[in-house]
């Protein structure tokens, strides 16, 4: 069996490999129509004519001759894909789309910053980080070694109410019906509100008011073999401030876990103290 | 939420036609946008090269030159004008794209791809007899099926409302293990499986049945003579996080559309809104929280 490089899979014929391809430019989780396009000649040319799209947003080019490998290699880094992606590595960073609804705030530029800092890293066990805009989480932030989500900051003001209803109803109201109106006014169900800030929008006096966004993060989910739902760590109000608490995250992780240990089993082992920066105990 | 949300009548069916937003750094002449959802139908999770060029025609034609990926294996063809959807779904009919993957429906089917050297057995047929059978019936809440290769679940079968995992029936040849060479012990992600005495010994509680110690023996001592799928229901992911419990621990490929069948009218039997007098109908994971899995299971 040939070894596994990174991005670089065994194929199920010898002597060809399934290439994944993940993009560094523009974006982590969106590609350009022409990127589109070279990857499809690519498939044709050297491949199988296949591609797969991941769960974890990068393409997979399947069938690729080994000996053309490097070929292929430099024909995508010429339009900002690389092929990576795999193995104990930090993983492509996943991003959910900057034109969704429901996004409180576009995660893509924070995701390209991560790319920038850390793609392919070598880290002790395979490592996952996924962005969310908003909570509902479709890049499987709440599954991933590290999730971050981005939250309003909701806060019921003193402008007076107008019973508009706006946020109880459908189709604009609250998604997760954690709003309830009383006669003085909303009522927010802090056991449901999941803080997607939909409410700050269409609330037209702002009683329902947006004091700003920050990101939750969250460490240790996992998928596959051992599923773990991820464990809240830190509420950080900047994007600077999550590339931060990442960058210590992965040094502590990469510092205090044995080979082939991801953070969640990290985290069942010794607890959430050991990944503190160290100085804050 | 500093974008202001474009609203639109839709007239084309509204399944994976998504309303769009303006992005800060797009700019827009005018008009109204809106974001097609695409993916191969009948629902495979391989694009072919006339298909990839047809997404790239309609994003440079009709939309803003990007196409996003979503972690359901679908392709997302973001700010096309209203007036154009018509050509651009044309476009992308020809080439057997179809938009969908959106709503309160059965989502998109995911499935590995049958080429990973991990796959305890090809998924992807029967994925797509499962999408063929089932893809876009509507339901009350969203609805998501993934298969998986092998446990290793990368299309995350325990977040899924229906998650089916390959798994492999291991035996033991008697000829005995000799050698020792450890090669299975090497290749267990668990620790389940390796020499003991001159015979290879499986833990089989522990054993996770993906099959990678029968890849790796080269004495042919360990055998898969059979594969089948274990089934999870009711897992979830977004706003809170579900994982699937096991109906069905070694399901033959033909019990495979009885059981999902099974399962899809039971959750469309016992879902209740979830505020009493509200439209909102609970996702399964919240029925079977509220029921129990047997209660669920029952008739």
């Amino acid at each position: 069996m040939e070894m596994e490089t990174n991005g670089i899979l065994p194929g199920r014929t010898k002597g060809k490999a399934t290439l994944r391809v993940r993009s560094l430019a523009p974006y982590s989780a969106e590609f350009t129509s022409g990127q589109i396009g070279v990857i499809a000649d690519i498939a044709e040319q050297y491949g199988s004519g296949q591609a797969h799209v991941t769960a974890r947003q990068t393409i997979e080019i399947a069938d690729v001759e080994n000996s053309t490998i490097p070929e292929v290699a430099a024909l995508l880094n010429n339009i900002g894909l690389f092929v990576g992606s795999s193995g104990s590595f930090l993983r492509n960073v996943m991003a959910c789309s900057r034109w969704c609804l429901y996004n409180v705030r576009p995660v893509s530029d924070l995701a390209q910053k991560l790319n920038k800092l850390h793609a392919d890293r070598q880290l002790p066990g395979k490592t996952l980080i996924s962005l969310s805009g908003c909570s509902f989480s479709c890049t499987r932030s709440r599954t991933s070694d590290i999730g971050v989500i981005a939250r309003s900051n909701i806060a019921l003001t003193d402008h007076p109410c107008i019973h508009c209803t706006l946020c109880v109803r459908e189709p604009l109201g609250c998604q997760v019906e954690a709003i309830t109106l009383t006669e003085t006014g909303p009522e927010i169900d802090a056991q449901r509100c999941i803080h997607c800030g939909f409410c700050t929008t269409i609330c037209k006096p702002a009683t329902i008011g947006l004091n700003g966004t920050s990101f939750d993060i969250l460490i240790g989910g996992s998928g596959g073999i051992t599923p773990r739902a991820g464990v809240f760590w830190k509420n950080v109000p900047t994007e600077e401030a999550v590339v931060e608490e990442v960058d210590s995250l992965l040094t502590r992780y990469a510092a205090v876990a044995e080979h082939g240990e991801r953070i969640g089993a990290v985290l069942a082992r010794s607890g959430a103290g050991c990944l503190e920066e160290v100085g804050h105990g | 939420m500093d974008e202001k949300a474009v609203g639109f009548t839709l007239e084309m069916p509204k399944v994976g036609i998504i309303r769009g937003v303006k992005a800060k750094d797009i700019e827009m002449v005018g008009g109204k946008v809106v974001n097609l959802r695409t993916c191969a139908r009948p629902y495979e999770n391989i694009y072919t090269v006339t298909q990839l060029r047809a997404i790239q025609g309609v994003s440079k034609k009709y939309g803003s030159g990007k196409v996003h990926l979503s972690p359901r294996h679908n392709m997302e063809i973001p700010e096309i004008k209203n007036k154009h959807i018509d050509e651009a779904l044309r476009d992308l009919y020809v080439a057997g794209l179809f938009p969908g993957g959106a709503g309160t429906s059965v989502r998109n089917v995911f499935t590995c791809p049958d080429w990973c050297a991990r796959s305890v057995r090809p998924v992807q047929a029967i994925g797509k007899m499962v999408s063929t059978n089932f893809g876009d019936r509507d339901m009350p809440n969203k609805f998501t099926i993934s298969f998986a290769g092998c446990p290793n679940g990368c299309s995350r079968p325990h977040n899924t409302d229906v998650g089916i995992i390959a798994v492999a029936k291991v035996t033991i040849a008697d000829q005995g293990c000799p050698d020792g060479c450890r090669e299975c012990a090497k290749v267990c992600p668990v620790q389940a499986v390796g020499p003991t005495e001159g015979r290879v010994k499986i833990n089989r509680p522990a054993c996770i049945a993906c099959g990678r110690c029968v890849k790796a023996c080269p004495e042919k001592i360990l055998r898969s003579e059979e594969t089948g799928f274990k089934v999870l229901i009711g897992g979830k992911e977004g706003a809170t996080v579900a994982f699937g419990a096991v109906i069905a621990e070694f399901a033959k490929d033909f019990e495979l559309l009885e059981i999902i069948e099974s399962v899809l009218r039971k959750y469309e039997q016992k879902v209740t809104p979830r505020l009493a007098g509200r439209k909102k109908k609970e996702r399964m994971s919240e029925v079977i929280e509220r029921l129990g899995i047997a209660a669920f299971l029952a008739d």
